[in-house]
């Protein structure tokens, strides 16, 4: 199903729509007040952007680096060319430690790769641990959000769904006492792991570290308490030196929730003795996208979510409507790379209105690489006829000033005379769920050359 | 292994060197009151902040926030009130029932109210992390504007774990209500010496 139809499921029920929209605009209202609070904060994003262009242009050279180093400290390190690969690679360390339980912080990488299915058909438990994780995770659904996975359930749903699961009390979706709930319910989980996975949100190439930052210190729990920690990454993590995540740890946050930095920002560097580190590198079409002079600049991407927050489109079609990993304007420009034919609707959930540009910490040009795949994918896939010809109609139109003034007219006319049923019909898109404007009597045009008449 | 397929695709595909920027430390630079700053952003994340005129009078100020802590590891010499002592050996799923851990911290961020803290402050990575509560000592002197100049500050240690902690854990993942207390400390005090 293409996006629209996807968003029209989402936006049956009209009051979720509504506070789905407001939520995240609210979102995006705290990290405005963030970012404002912060001298320098255009040079920030400069020097970012600057940093992770000068990584895609040396990336060979900084994950050889990266490696050297991080196997002096002691870390394992793994290369993974797709999704199986890493899956059998992570299955390979988990089987040599005979591990049966694991728990996993929040990682898009393990998401994109599917990861839980691959280890939960060998019998191993994997349990995520992130709180909206782990509600999505009992729904059986993916994140709707990169950062608020759980953004598209109402806090009653989420009270049934523990009430299965975890076996609490009806409490009207009281938050305090959910949370309360999967703190002991988890705390469980993680005194029990064999290993614990993670993602990286940044990979330091001078120094081998990674730093994983969470809010709620689940990562850091699993990964102190399990006797093997295993850290996937998608290979754009890289940054050259450690002194770059000062500029990106204060851009993280305040883009993504508007809080001054996550609550731990973990600085992984060497194993604790007498316990084993993994890395696993993965390329899974990111060097594909490398290639790509027009796109390659969405690699930047540090996973804030900052677009999503902000995108009128994003608010309110929901996560679940792009059908992708990573949803929303970033995950619309990555998507195509990926499968263009499968993703072929989402350059076109777009406004183009440039917001999504304007918040993204590393300034990736996001509506104009969403342009951009649109010309790439009228060329290679398919149209609908529909689609086709009423384009084809209205280039006809626009490239004749007569026929754009005659179709004018007639339209205002039809406007504003025609019955409502007519106007309002099943035909007409813009009529759903909205009223047109009001119908002037003359266009610019005409009320221009009057103007001039009467100077 | 897919290495070497993955290097060379990367060699092929990359575009021209792009220079490697310097950061202008002259665009962030800004005279403001490093502890208030820090104490207001401390606040915002969740935190509290107790400034003491001694270290002395930190175990008595501690009695009174946490009457109730039993089980304490101190990894600190100023506190007198550890009744659990902790060792690089000691088993970190056995602290699971510890309800408050006292951690110096290496240095402070103003601008966004975090502490940092290595390996060697608290020996058990586990810690900070499993209490039920944490107190952090973070002397005035150590309190930096901002990230860049704490990353200087740290680039000399021994890099093994450590961690930047704003405030105490967290979740706002149902309806975005902010509930504090996720997986790690469910509050942060801080003391200012």
């Amino acid at each position: 199903m293409a996006h629209a139809d996807e968003a029209a499921v989402f936006n049956k029920d009209e009051a979720k729509v509504d506070w789905h929209d407001k939520a995240l605009w609210f979102v995006r209202q705290k990290r405005d007040k963030s970012a404002h609070n912060v001298k320098g904060w255009e040079n920030l994003r400069d020097l970012a952007s600057a940093i992770k262009a000068n990584v895609l242009s040396n990336l060979d050279g900084y994950l050889l680096q990266f490696e050297e180093n991080a196997q002096k400290n002691g870390v394992t390190v793994h290369w993974a060319a797709d999704a199986e690969e890493h899956n059998k690679i992570v299955h390979s360390i988990l089987a040599k430690h005979d591990v049966k339980k694991v728990v996993k912080s929040k990682s898009m990488l393990t998401e994109e790769c599917h990861l839980n299915p691959y280890l939960e058909s060998h019998d191993i438990e994997v349990i995520d641990t992130d709180l909206g994780e782990r509600i999505v995770q009992l729904a059986q659904e993916p994140p709707s959000h990169i950062v608020l996975p759980a953004i598209h359930k109402r806090k009653e749903e989420v009270d049934v769904l523990f009430q299965e699961h975890l076996g609490t009390k009806p409490c009207n979706g009281d938050p305090q006492y959910l949370t309360s709930e999967a703190r002991k319910h988890l705390r469980d989980k993680f005194l029990k792991a064999d290993a614990a996975i993670t993602g990286v949100n940044f990979a330091v190439a001078d120094t081998g570290g990674f730093v994983v930052c969470t809010n709620e210190g689940n990562a850091d729990m699993g990964a102190h308490l399990a006797k093997v920690h295993i850290a996937c990454m998608g290979m754009e993590k890289l940054i050259p030196q450690e002194k770059h995540l000062g500029v990106f740890l204060r851009l993280l946050a305040r883009s993504a929730t508007g809080q001054p930095i996550t609550t731990y920002s973990s600085h992984f560097n060497k194993p604790e003795p007498g316990k084993e580190m993994h890395i696993v590198i993965v390329d899974n079409g990111r060097t594909e996208q490398l290639s790509r002079e027009d796109f390659r600049a969405s690699l930047h991407c540090i996973r804030c979510g900052a677009c999503m927050n902000t995108c009128p489109i994003y608010r309110r079609s929901g996560g679940h409507s792009y059908k992708a990993t990573i949803p929303g304007p970033i995950g619309s420009i990555l998507s195509p790379g990926i499968d263009l034919k499968k993703h072929s609707s989402l350059p076109f959930a777009s406004t183009l209105c440039g917001s999504c540009s304007d918040v993204c910490p590393v300034k990736i040009n996001i509506h104009e690489q969403l342009y951009k795949w649109r010309q790439v994918i009228v060329k290679d896939v398919p149209q609908p006829v529909v689609k086709k010809t009423v384009l084809k109609i209205a280039g006809s139109v626009l490239a004749n000033s007569k026929m754009y003034s005659f179709v004018g007219k007639s339209s205002r006319f039809m406007l504003k005379h025609a019955p409502r049923f007519l106007i309002y019909s099943k035909l007409n898109a813009w009529g759903k769920a909205r009223d047109l404007p009001e119908v002037k009597n003359e266009n610019f045009d005409e009320w221009y050359k009057k103007r001039k008449k009467n100077e | 292994m897919s290495r070497e397929s993955i290097l060379k695709a990367v060699k092929k595909n990359k575009p021209e060197s792009l220079p490697l920027p310097e950061i202008d430390l002259s665009f962030f630079e800004e005279e403001i009151n490093l502890v208030e700053t820090f104490i207001d952003n401390l606040k915002f994340v969740g935190g509290q902040a107790i400034q003491l005129n001694a270290i002395e009078a930190m175990d008595a100020e501690i009695k009174k926030l946490y009457p109730k802590a039993s089980k304490i590891v101190s990894c600190v010499k100023e506190s007198t009130l550890g009744t659990i002592s902790i060792n690089k050996d000691t088993e970190p799923h056995g602290l699971e029932d510890i309800d408050l851990a006292i951690i110096k911290g290496e240095l402070a961020v103003a601008e966004n109210g975090a502490i940092w803290i290595a390996e060697s402050d608290f020996t058990i990575r586990a810690l900070p992390f499993i209490t039920n509560d944490l107190i952090l000592i973070v002397e005035k002197k150590d309190i930096y504007l901002h990230l860049h100049h704490v990353y200087e500050a740290i680039s000399k240690r021994e890099r093994t774990f450590g961690v930047f902690i704003s405030g105490p854990s967290k979740t706002a993942d149902i309806e975005q209500c902010l509930v504090v207390g996720a997986h790690g400390a469910m509050s942060l005090t801080v003391f200012i010496v």
